[in-house]
């Protein structure tokens, strides 16, 4: 019989759990080795004194003591855990938001873009025909010609400060005309009277 | 819930309430429910540990270390596990992570001294908790600390095949989860434990 089966058997049979089978082939081994009956009592014995010999639940020193450490400890360690367990909550917490938050920003940066990509005011505009800048043409000084002849378009920039104004229907300059010596004659007739006299002072 | 810190045996209420519902009560981070659960299991734990090791202080301290990894432990225990066992297995683990420390401290000796039978305190925890007639209560205490030298004679997991099997009760395939090992291995153990018990009573026997 093998060394194995051997030793099962006889710590089966110490405990009381040979089955029939089992208890068939003891009885063979026992007929083979005389001695073996006798040392199986023997380790009964022994296994009953290490039963009644030593007891199995034995109260730790300071039993209270023993649990009020161990919960501290406790404690501690579920504390230590805590506050992760807090920035995952409200990380958690905010995923529901995503979305919704998402799709705001979208939104905002949407009109955000159309105010900065909104063309300006035309700079070069011409009162009368420029429609995108209403408050530059309500701004556009008004001019008054005696002559029907004459015609006058006003440039604005954007904001209605600076202005150019082109005059049309005027006879041309002559070519010998000294402006730095002319008097006021004929040549400068039609012009708006204000010019005239802001000419005047400039050449006194 | 039963009242958490009673002492062991004190309230019948905790034993009402099995291991399992406790069990489930702790994952739920119910320390009250845990405390209950210590209280009922900490003498168990502790008479493993203290004879398996044979000192007293270290042994208090190792349960403490026990139970605090049962509570680190229990989100992923199953409860199709035998609570008993699972505990069981962490003290093993427990009791061999020290009594390694405690070999490469010694430069990888194991220190024989700690398991001296000479080092033993006579009749002090191993010694049966029920109260026997004087001479009996004497024979039994006697018979304790002959068992208690031979049982730190033998070998840690020769020792603790024993404990758990004649002290703790628990059967063949449960020491093999606990030791981590096969049957056969714990067939073994016990075999040669049983034996090695038997020479050394026998020859104290004729000794005296």
């Amino acid at each position: 019989m093998k060394k194995e089966k051997t030793e099962e058997l006889n710590v089966k049979w110490v405990d009381g759990l040979l089955s029939p089978e089992e208890e068939a082939e003891l009885a063979t081994l026992m007929e083979e080795t005389p001695e073996l009956e006798a040392e199986l009592f023997q380790s009964r014995r022994v296994t009953q004194a290490v039963r009644e010999g030593v007891s199995g639940s034995v109260e730790p020193p300071y039993g209270d003591f023993f649990n009020s450490q161990l919960m501290r400890k406790v404690d501690l360690e579920i504390a230590s855990k805590t506050p992760a367990k807090r920035a995952e909550r409200w990380w958690q917490s905010l995923r529901w938001a995503w979305a919704p938050a998402g799709a705001l920003a979208l939104v905002l940066a949407f009109f955000a873009g159309q105010r900065i990509g909104k063309p300006a005011v035309s700079g070069a505009g011409v009162a009368g025909l420029d429609k995108s800048a209403p408050a530059a043409i309500a701004d556009l000084p008004s001019i008054y010609f005696t002559s029907d002849q004459l015609n006058a378009d006003v440039i604005s920039d954007a904001d209605g400060e600076v202005s150019a104004i082109v005059v049309t229907g005027l006879d041309d300059l002559k070519d010998d005309l000294d402006l730095s010596t002319a008097s006021l004659g004929s040549d400068l007739k039609g012009l708006p009277v204000s010019y005239l006299r802001s000419k005047a002072r400039n050449f006194q | 819930m039963a009242p958490a810190g009673a002492s062991p045996g004190a309230d019948a209420g905790e034993q009402e309430v099995p291991d399992c519902k406790l069990i489930e009560a702790c994952k739920n981070g119910d320390t009250q429910a845990f405390e209950v659960l210590v209280t009922r299991h900490r003498g168990k734990v502790y008479a493993m540990i203290q004879n398996m090791i044979k000192n007293e202080a270290d042994a208090w301290d190792l349960s403490q270390e026990v139970f605090l990894k049962v509570w680190k432990a229990l989100p992923k225990f199953e409860a199709r596990a035998k609570f008993s066992t699972w505990l069981y297995r962490i003290t093993h683990n427990v009791v061999y992570d020290w009594l390694r420390k405690r070999k490469i401290e010694s430069n990888g000796e194991l220190d024989d001294g700690l398991l001296n039978p000479a080092d033993i305190a006579v009749g002090a925890k191993t010694a049966p908790s029920a109260v026997d007639r004087p001479d009996k209560a004497l024979e039994n205490r006697e018979l304790g600390d002959r068992i208690n030298a031979a049982l730190a004679t033998l070998n840690a997991e020769h020792r603790e095949t024993i404990l758990l099997r004649e002290v703790q009760g628990f059967d063949y395939k449960e020491i093999a989860k606990v030791m981590d090992c096969s049957l056969g291995t714990v067939m073994s153990r016990l075999y040669y434990a049983r034996k090695k018990l038997q020479t050394l009573l026998s020859d104290e026997k004729g000794e005296n």
